[in-house]
């Protein structure tokens, strides 16, 4: 990505992080329309929509604040195309309609695409991640949540009342027990290859 | 791996392995695959921890924003089509005749004025810090037209952060709204000078409120200068239109 060219639509994204509500406001304004009339022409309606374009704004938001995104192409078409594939991965998963991803109509803009293929890899690590933390003992998630807070080791270690180096090898086997949950699930070598 | 390599991977991540040992670290990396995918995984899962609790205050912030925004605007959607829906064909073209007479007696025999370029909506402030109260004070005396009460709200916000765009904006438009043009006309001025997500929006709003001051000759300077991908060109070119 680095060798490409920021597009001046990284303004959408910096307001975003800012979580500016006027730009949030421009946002919708210029390209929802586009995305509610494609959801209702294709089996759906303005509230599946509205949640589809919330998601992928959250998505986007995510990635922006943890990755720093940077967008090489238009908004409009990264946005777009965003939200065309969260709507039919949605139809696909409701088996209203057979559904295939086409997306001849829209691919003029392989930036786009390729920026697209990274939000949709974020997303999927980010759902498996929260999906095997949940399933830590509580011990662990209570650790990692104090670790990742208060973010100095040695006031975490005193709020648990435990020494300072066990504190930091039970964080570190706390997350080598994630990372087990996670590369046991099936979808841990499609996301890692 | 085993649980060594784990409290290694800490170690490295945290940066409290000796220059030696680092460097032997670095080394595994290149030459073991099975250890670099298992770094890499351990170092997403930190990341993603480090994310996720770091800024769960400010994701909910957007969040919350984000709903209302949503709310908004779908709301405005739907009520939009459903009176369309509503009217009967008969009185859709008695009521276009209307607006098309409308549209030439105004087109033609009245002046722009600011109330009808002004096109700001009901706005929803981003919370940052412990202003909270005052932050909600200036939104809702914003958006009951209050413009004194918010007024005062933005200044006492801004004294305190001083380079919050979004709090001058709105104290600007504020300000126009009081025929206090100098407070408002210097901090347009300013933001349109700058970089934020004002920008346009600034130089639009600084036009306007030339305009509102009668003072066509550097309301029309301005508009010149709002750029092509501006949101309000159109209306910007519209309103150069009516007063060239």
């Amino acid at each position: 990505m680095s060798d490409k060219q920021l597009h001046e639509d990284q303004k959408y994204i910096e307001g975003l992080l800012g979580n500016n509500s006027f730009v949030i406001q421009a946002i919708y304004n210029k390209f929802a329309p586009k995305v509610i009339s494609y959801i209702k022409s294709n089996s759906g309606d303005e509230d599946s929509a509205k949640d589809i374009i919330q998601e992928v704004l959250i998505t986007i938001y995510h990635q922006a604040k943890e990755k720093n995104l940077q967008i090489t192409c238009p908004f409009d078409a990264y946005f777009f195309l965003l939200c065309k594939r969260k709507w039919l991965n949605e139809l696909k998963k409701t088996n209203k309609k057979e559904v295939t991803i086409n997306e001849e109509t829209l691919s003029k803009n392989d930036s786009a695409l390729e920026l697209v293929d990274e939000t949709d890899l974020f997303e999927e690590k980010q759902r498996l991640f929260n999906l095997m933390f949940q399933q830590l003992g509580t011990a662990c998630k209570d650790l990692l949540k104090a670790t990742f807070k208060i973010k100095s080791m040695e006031e975490v270690a005193k709020s648990l009342g435990v020494t300072y180096a066990y504190a930091r090898k039970k964080k570190s086997l706390c997350i080598a027990k994630l990372t087990k949950l996670v590369k046991e699930s099936p979808k841990y070598n499609q996301l890692y290859n | 791996m085993n649980n060594q390599d784990h409290i290694l991977f800490e170690d490295y991540i945290s940066k409290t392995l000796s220059l030696e040992k680092r460097a032997t670290f670095e080394n595994r990396l290149k030459n073991d695959q099975e250890f670099k995918k298992a770094f890499t995984t351990y170092k997403d899962l930190n990341n993603f921890l480090e994310y996720k609790f770091g800024n769960e205050e400010q994701s909910k912030a957007f969040k919350n924003n984000l709903h209302k925004v949503s709310e908004d605007y779908f709301n405005k959607e739907v009520k939009a089509t459903k009176i369309i829906k509503f009217l009967p064909w008969k009185y859709t073209i008695a009521a276009s005749f209307v607006a098309l007479l409308g549209l030439f007696v105004f087109n033609n025999f009245s002046n722009p004025t600011y109330s009808d370029f002004s096109n700001y909506e009901t706005i929803s402030l981003t919370v940052r810090g412990e202003q909270e109260s005052t932050v909600k004070n200036a939104e809702i005396a914003f958006n009951t037209a209050n413009f004194a009460e918010a007024d005062k709200a933005f200044k006492e916000l801004l004294e305190t952060d001083n380079t919050n765009t979004e709090f001058q904006f709105y104290r600007a438009i504020a300000n126009i709204e009081l025929d206090n043009f100098e407070v408002a006309d210097l901090l347009l001025k300013n933001l349109s000078k700058g970089t934020s997500a004002y920008k346009n929006k600034a130089t639009w709003y600084l036009a306007l409120s030339k305009l509102k001051q009668k003072e066509n000759k550097a309301c029309i300077n301005i508009l010149k200068t709002i750029p092509e991908d501006a949101e309000d060109f159109k209306q910007a070119q519209k309103l150069l239109k009516k007063l060239l």
